[in-house]
Parts: C-alpha cells; structure tokens; sequence
C-alpha cells in the first residue's frame, strides 16, 4: 500500500497540472501569512507531507495518560487519531496485537526513520536487566532505546515518562526512572502530570501538526505554553490565600465558601502545570475546585513528598511561610509578602530559564537548534 | 501441534502474553497459559505511608478502572479506623462508581472489544443507505427493559444515533481515505481477513465503526461526575473519611451548588442514552448473529464458578469485617455460584459472609506458577502475606528474550487467589450469574428495584437469543452482553443516587466529610481493614494494616488477578486459560478467537500484578543473565536496595 497522498499526488490523481500545483501552493503561503520566498518550502512540505508518524510505547505504567489522551475536548480524539495523526503503534488503540504488530512497529522505525514521534507513557525499569517490564518477549528499556534512537522526537507522556512516576517511589522496588536518562534522542518533551491534562497532551501533537514543529521548551523540557505557570499563579481561589482566607479541614466553613486550601497540604505554590487556567474537561474543573488540595502531581518528586495534607513549605523552596493568613488583617499582609516572595521566586527562575535558553540559541522547539 | 505466543495483547490494560498448543488439525487449543509480564511493586511503595494518602497512591495502580483502586482503599483504610462516612459521600462516591462503570463498559466494548467483531475494511464495502436502515432497525428491534427510577430533569433524550445514508456514506468516505492512504493508524496490523469478519454483513461493520468514532468523542463526557466531584479524570481526588467537595447553597464559591449538580445530572442522563441507544442494540445485534452461528464457547470458569462481594451500599457502614458492608447493599451480589451450566435451579449458591474474610480457609494466594516465593505456606492469607519476587526466565530463549514461558514452572507476575482452595471467575457475567440464581431459588426476600431489574434483562436476553441462560451466559458472547446490561443497570444507579442526594440536600444536610478521626492520634495503635468493592472488571479487595499511624502491609485482590492468575496444581486453570482451551483455532496464525475471547474479560494487567511485602522483610531480587551469569541483589531493612 502507499503513502498517503500529499498535495502533488492528489493534483495529480485530480488530473490537474504542475502548474495549478504550483498555483495552490502559492496560495497556501499567502493564506499561511507567509511571506513570498517561502513558496519553495510550502511547495516542499505540499509534495512529501503525509500525517506525522507516532508510535506509542506504554513502559510501568497504568494506561491512565492514554485514557487521559482520548478524554481531550478539543481537538476530539476521532480528529485526532484520524485527521491529525497516524497512530501507528499503541497498546490501548491499535487493531493488531502479537508478532504482527510487532513487526509492523519494526517496519515504521525503518520506513520513517529521522521522521516519526515516539510517545512515551510509564517509567523504564531499569533493575535486573529490565526483567520487571516486558513486552513482546523484551525487556521494554530494550524497545524504548530502539524506538527512540530513530525517532525525530520524543515526547514523554505523564509523570511516570517525565520523572518515573509512582513506581519509582520509595523504596522502588523495580529501579523505575524518568526515560530521559535512557535514551539517546535528538530533542524530548516532557508532560508530566498523573496524569497531564487532556488537551496538554493532544495540545503537543496539534502544535506540531499546525506549526510543523515542537513546541517552544523550558529547561527541564516542558513546553511553556502549558508548564508556564504554578498552578498556585493562576488558580481561582488566588484572591483568598492573598487575603488570608483559609479552609482548615475539610467540609469546614471555610472549605464550604471556597477559600484557599493551603493549610490542607494544597501543593498548588510549587507545582507547575495548567490546572488553574485551562482546567479539566474544558474549563469546568480542577482538583481545587471541586474542594481537593493539590498534590502536585506534574512535579518530579511528589510521591515522596507525602503526607499530602502537610503544608508544602516542609517541602519547598521558602522555608516557614506558616504565618501566612494567620487570621487577621496584618496576617493578610504576610499573605501578600509571601506572595511576592515566591512570585519573585518564581521570575527569577524563569528569567534563569531565559538566559540559558538564549545561550543554547532556543527560540523555536528544540528541533530548531539541531 | 503449533506452539503459538501472542505478545502483546493489545487493547486491554497492561502487559498480556499468551502462549497456546493448538492442534492444526482440528483447531483444539491442547495448552494454553497466561502471563502477566510486568511488575510495579506498588503495595510495597505503600508500606510506611499515611493512611490517609493510601487512595492517591492505590488509584494509580490502574488508570482505565480509574477510581476502583481509589473506592476501595478508602473502604479499607476506613473500616481499619471505624469512620463512618457522610450520607452525602456515600451517595457520591457511588454516583462516581456508577459513572466509571458505564464509561468503562462502553470504552471497552467500543474500543476495546469491537475491532475483534468488526473491521473497517469491511466497511467500504457497505451501502450507506442500507446501512441507514439497518441502524434504524436495531433501535426498534432491541429494547431492553430497565427500570427508570428516579426523577429526570431532561425532557427527552439528548443523543439519537444518526441513521441517515448521508451520514454513513460521509464516514465511509473518511475510511476509504485513510486505507487507501496506506497509513492505516490505530486499524494497522489486525488480521482483517479472518473469516470471522464475514459473520456480520458489511452494513454492521460500517454502522459499528461509525458508533466507534463517536463514542470515542462522547465516552468524555460520561465522567463529568469525577471533574466535578473529584476535579479531574483519570484519577479524581478523594479524602479519607467522606469527600473532598463541600455542599453549599448558601455560598458564592462552594464546589458543589445547584449548577454544579446539573452538570452531573446531564451527564448521567447522557450515559442512560448511551447505552440504551448505542450499546445494547449493538452488542445484541452482534451477539445474535454469534448465537445464530453456534458460537457459545469461551466459558472460562463462568459455568463452574463465579464470585461477587456486593455492590453499592445504600446507607453508610461501619466494619466491614463484621458484616457491615452486606447489610444494606442496593444489589446483594455477594455470594459463589457454583455449577450454573448444569441449571438455574440445581446450580449451588454459596454465601460470602463477614466470617470467611478472616478466614484464610476462604481466602489466599497462592505462588507455584507465579514469580514469587513462600517460605513455611502454600497458601497464605492476604492480611499475612509474604512474597519473594523469584524470577525464574522462560523455558525457551533468554531472561531477556522469551520464545516460550513454562507452563511446567512458575510463567507469570499474577498470583493465584482462591476461595475455599478453588479458583473463580469474576466480572458483570458473575454478578449477573449471582443474582439471577439467588432470584430465581427465592433466595433473595424483598428484591430491590436493581435487582429485578438484573432479573428482567436476563430474561428479555434469553428471549432475543432464543437461549436459556444458564445455554448463553457462561460463554464469551455472555460475558459481552452481561457487560452491556452492567452499563445499562449502572446508567439506572447513577441517577437513582443522584436522586437520593439531591433529597437529602433538601432536607438540609450538606456535610460530604467525618473529620472526626482525621487526627492521627485519634487511631488505635494498631489497626486492620478490608474494602470490597464491585469494580466495572469484578470483585475487588484491598487489605490494610496500619500500625503506629502508619501503613503497616497493603494488598490487593484484583478481578484480573482471579482472572488471568496462572494454574494452581491442585485447584486447576484460572478462567483465562479455562477460558482458552474452550476455543477453537481456525487459523493457528492468526488466533483471533483466542483475543476475542481474551477481550471479553476486558484485561487490567497492572492491576493484577501486585506484590507485597511485609515490612522489615528483606527484598531479595535474583538476576539470571545468561551473559553476566546470577548476581542477587539484597535490599536493606527498609526494602531499599
């Protein structure tokens, strides 16, 4: 069977000319802002695109960052997998099963080679030769290093990809890790999350189906556009923890208003995500919306940072921020200095981000710098 | 004979091989083993922690059944610290159970299940027109009886299936695009010519195709109960002692007010829909056209014995070792019907009682063909377990590059539990088997509305299927079409608690959370518990013991692992390879009946790989590389290497 066709072979089936190809293309470019000069790279992608090429791999995982995958509200998970993407491998959706899908996953990495997306979902299992995970007969770390050495990029799906996840909780009896260390590949995005938000997730694919490229990265692999923010920056219930408002336990009077939820462990000040903007479900919900402190599930080492309903400062970067709220008015102004403290924080450690970005000459996606 | 090994088995959860002996000849599967071939090791990540954190870290042994895990833990952890949850929580923890069932089932027969039935490439082959008639035909022909209980605030059902020839030629044209791309995506590598594609017409295979896409854009929306009362899905939140989501209506900023509710009320409404419109017509529409072929087989243990704990308490209990969680359950499932395809009347029924759950005489693991080791026990109650991880390598091949497991020896992660010393089957078709048997020898006084409810889908069934159920329920077609009927009577629960909470936010009760025993120093020094829990995949389990504020052991009793659990010497196969050695093989190379019949249990293999470790216990960890020879690594005290 073929390829999918691209733009020349469609003008081609349709019987019309090279010209008329041509004229398309020039006016795709208009059409895509693009500037005049860049009708040859339009005519280029036009003539050799088909769908990108992903490959799925699921390590010590749950299946959840595929279930949460496919619960995406836009683009819908049909457009997605039809449309958007050629989901070429995966253990959740693919028909095949065995031997033959095996061998079909060996043909993809050796037809699309430099060319497909490997998504990873779960944490390696690096103790005992990678005995603890297997698949198809092989260790998973085996598969992983085969599929990412081939692949344009990688995209690690959810904490366990990212950071190694719940398996790699102490005492990690099976030696679990993030993948990133594993692999040799060209550029890695990390989602972290338990898992990461529906539309984050389909977010990275549509970025690079719309744009062509990855999406632009922080220093620890994240794309910004969904990592920018602490959830704590953007979360609706902002305003009470600036004012000293406070739940003390739950279903109090306090959790029944919607006040903050710091002082029942909410980890929402160190965790870097999109909860408090672009919430679950299209904007209907988060965990602290519906009550439930954060427990920071998109940081690296927030199984070990339990129990969650201990207040974060054991855990992060500002030490005794206890006086925060204490519940009174001059309380509310500690509230507000602390604020500032880790907003502070937190402009420091991007502007740190920024220049180091500068100097590794990132401005586009880490495909651009390679 | 052809030894024959399918791995992976996708569309399921986790990592499945199986390994058959098929005699060409004849198509008889001589052997056949299953293998769970990944371990986590999460119970023993649970050792040392807060009890009160024990859902966050449990729920992620599965991210499908997500908040299975989650419900049960919380039962656990709450019956060893005698907390009484709020009316409210129960009625939402349940409103949530509900949801996740009816999404669940729908997910795995769409999904998960279909493209074993139908094919896309079939499909091309339709004529949208009739295809338009068919579908319309369907919705008349199979309407299974439910119950309605509760009041509705929508006026007419939301979501109609299309049936205009427009609609299918549109899709159709969609298919006909991507096969002939040649990027076939997720529809690569499938056996589409087996000829068990060709027991549908192609109208079917288009009509169920087009249902696949769309329930792949709606299954969303079906969760909407976890987004708001947990705040997210997969893995909403929870708190030890109720809920997390406080009720007010007097507040401008509550999580749960009146809008919050109609939220939660469209979706369940939605689900309802679903089924009834969706669903059941297409699983029945297939399940007939099986029957009509003489395709009954893959009983697995279903005819010889099932097993079910109870679902949905409608009252909040206390001390569930005691009996508490039996006392006031919406659908008394709990029980061990034992041979059921001898007959509905003469089958045995079996009560599971708060005794037996202490009892290692009714309940254990055992190890012999599971890669772990007992010292002094075979069988070891779950509250006293001990495992050894004792990788043992294939029987053919390396460690790290298997071309046979064996079947002799120990082959997979799973552990083998047992009821009084015998192996079970789990899942919808036993709590249906459960139920309709107890119906039908007057064992149940005072049938609640659900279970009637069972009692009647069973019996419309085996009209539709001309079949008597203990003919049509233990075989693979049964245990797909019992899993629509779960969804459809879990549509019916969900609305029935949503009913019972908004009344009793009318009487003025609004607390979601006991707090009482929140305090550590509130507990008793040491404590145990267990939570059962009727999970979308079966009886569930988990067993805590808390000692000193922290979690002492954990463990866990997954449906899959009373499913896919690998031969136990003296009780015989688990249902899986039971299950597999019913099934006829047409094609050795291309096994489709065997994952079809795998399919129809719907595999959670991270859930049924678990181990545990009780705590002080040193981790041994054997390593047989034929390259680097045996290296053991020795963890200290604390498990940590």
């Amino acid at each position: 069977m073929k390829e999918r066709e691209t733009l020349w072979e469609a003008c081609l089936n349709k019987g019309m000319n090279r010209r008329t190809f041509l004229k398309s293309c020039v006016a795709l470019t208009s059409l895509m802002g693009l500037s005049t000069d860049m009708v040859s790279k339009v005519v280029e992608a036009a003539e050799t695109k088909p769908l990108p090429v992903v490959l799925w791999l699921s390590g010590h995982e749950c299946t959840g960052c595929s279930e949460s995958f496919v619960r995406t509200g836009a683009p819908l998970p049909s457009d997605v997998l039809l449309t958007n993407i050629s989901l070429e491998y995966s253990h959740l959706l693919s028909a095949g099963s065995g031997d033959d899908l095996e061998a079909h996953l060996e043909k993809m990495m050796k037809q699309h080679r430099g060319k497909y997306i490997l998504a990873v979902e779960g944490a390696v299992a690096t103790g005992s030769n990678g005995i603890y995970c297997m698949s198809g007969g092989k260790p998973f770390i085996k598969t992983l290093r085969e599929a990412a050495a081939g692949a344009a990029a990688v995209i690690a799906y959810g904490s366990c990809a990212a950071y190694g996840g719940i398996q790699a909780a102490q005492p990690n009896p099976t030696s679990s890790a993030g993948i990133g260390k594993y692999i040799s590949a060209k550029a890695v995005v990390n989602v972290p999350g338990c898992p990461p938000i529906p539309e984050v997730m389909t977010g990275v694919v549509m970025h690079l189906a719309m744009f062509g490229v990855l999406p632009p990265l922080d220093s620890d692999n994240r794309p910004k556009q969904f990592f920018g923010n602490r959830v704590h920056d953007t979360c609706y219930r902002r305003p009470f923890f600036d004012a000293g408002m406070f739940a003390d336990r739950y279903d109090d009077a306090g959790a029944k208003a919607g006040w903050c939820l710091y002082r029942l462990g909410c980890r929402g000040p160190e965790t870097y995500s999109s909860c408090g903007n672009m919430r679950w479900h299209q904007g209907l919900s988060y965990p602290i919306q519906s009550g439930a402190a954060c427990i920071g599930c998109a940081s690296p080492k927030f199984w070990d940072e339990s129990p969650f309903s201990e207040r974060m400062p054991k855990y992060g970067p500002l030490g005794d921020i206890d006086m925060i709220g204490a519940g009174m008015a001059a309380a509310s102004v500690a509230g507000v200095a602390a604020h500032g403290a880790l907003s502070l924080l937190q402009k420091q450690k991007r502007d740190k981000e920024e220049a180091a970005e500068a100097r590794r000459g990132v401005t586009n996606g880490k495909e651009g710098d390679k | 004979m052809q030894h024959i090994v399918v791995d992976p088995v996708t569309r399921i959860e986790g990592h499945l091989r199986v390994e058959l002996t098929v005699d060409e000849a004849s198509g008889r599967v001589t052997d056949a083993l299953s293998s769970g071939t990944a371990w986590r090791g999460l119970e023993l990540i649970m050792q040392g922690r807060d009890p009160r954190d024990a859902w966050a870290y449990i729920q992620r042994i599965c991210g499908v059944c997500t908040t299975a895990h989650a419900l049960a833990g919380l039962r656990a952890v709450e019956d060893a610290l005698n907390i009484k949850i709020p009316k409210n929580a129960n009625f939402i923890r349940n409103i949530m159970a509900a949801s996740l069932t009816v999404q669940d089932h729908i997910v795995h027969f769409y999904h998960l299940q279909a493209l074993d039935w139908v094919s896309p490439m079939a499909a091309l082959s339709a004529d949208p027109a009739a295809t338009a008639r068919v579908a319309a035909s369907l919705a008349e022909t199979y309407k299974v009886p439910s119950a309605s209980v509760g009041t509705a605030y929508s006026s007419t059902p939301k979501d109609f299936p299309a049936a205009t020839p427009d609609y299918f030629r549109t899709v159709q044209k969609k298919l006909r695009t991507i096969v002939e791309s040649g990027q076939l995506g997720i529809f690569s590598a499938q056996w589409w010519e087996h000829p068990d594609y060709s027991l549908l017409p192609p109208e079917v295979h288009l009509m169920a195709v087009c249902h696949y896409l769309e329930m792949l854009d709606k299954q969303r929306e079906l969760v909407t109960p976890h987004v708001i009362f947990g705040g997210k899905n997969p893995h909403p939140h929870y708190v030890m002692g109720g809920m997390p989501c406080s009720i007010s209506l007097r507040d401008g900023n509550s999580p749960i007010n009146a809008a919050r509710l109609a939220e939660v009320e469209k979706a369940i409404d939605l689900g309802r829909c679903l089924v009834a419109k969706y669903h059941l017509p297409d699983a029945l529409a297939m399940a007939s056209a099986y029957v009509k072929a003489g395709y009954l087989d893959g009983a697995g243990l279903s005819g010889e014995r099932v097993m079910a704990f109870g679902s949905f308490p409608e009252e909040p209990f206390l001390n569930t070792k005691e009996g508490g969680f039996f006392n006031n359950l919406l659908i008394r499932t709990n029980g061990v019907v034992e041979k059921f395809s001898r007959g509905v009347q003469i089958a045995d029924v079996h009560n599971v009682s708060a005794e037996d759950l202490s009892d290692p005489e009714y309940f254990g693991e055992s190890v012999g063909h599971a890669w772990y080791e007992y010292q002094g026990a075979e069988v070891l109650h779950p509250w006293d377990g001990q495992t050894k991880p004792h990788f043992t390598g294939p029987k053919d091949g390396t460690d790290t590059d298997w071309r046979a497991l064996n079947e002799q020896g120990k082959y997979s992660w799973v552990k083998t539990p047992k009821w009084k010393g015998k192996l079970c089957e789990v899942g919808p078709l036993a709590r249906y088997i459960v139920v309709y048997t107890k119906a039908r020898q007057q064992l149940l006084t005072d049938m609640t509305w659900a279970e009637k409810m069972m009692v009647d889908q069973v019996d419309y069934v085996s009209t539709v299927l001309g079949k008597r159920p203990e003919e049509w329920m233990p075989s693979m077609v049964g245990r797909t079409v019992t899993r629509a009927l779960d969804a459809q009577l879990n549509a019916e629960i969900a609305r029935y608690f949503f009913d019972s909470l908004v009344a009793n936010i009318r009487i003025g009760d609004t607390q979601v959370a006991n707090m009482e025993r929140w305090d550590p120093a509130t507990w008793p020094k040491k404590a145990r518990g267990v939570g059962l829990y009727e999970a979308p995949r079966g009886a569930l389990s988990h067993w805590v013991t808390i000692d000193g504020g922290k979690i002492e052991t954990y463990q866990c009793i997954v449906p899959t692992t009373w499913n896919a659990c690998p031969r136990d010497d003296k009780a015989g196969r688990g249902a899986y390879e039971a299950a597999m050695m019913q099934t006829r093989v047409k094609n050795p190379r291309q096994p489709l009946e065997i994952l079809k019949v795998i399919r129809s249990f719907d595999p959670c293999m991270a859930c049924a790989t678990h181990m545990y470790n009780p705590q002080g216990e040193e981790l041994r960890i054997v390593t047989t590389d034929p390259f680097r020879g045996s290296t053991v690594e020795e963890a200290d005290s604390n498990g940590r290497k």
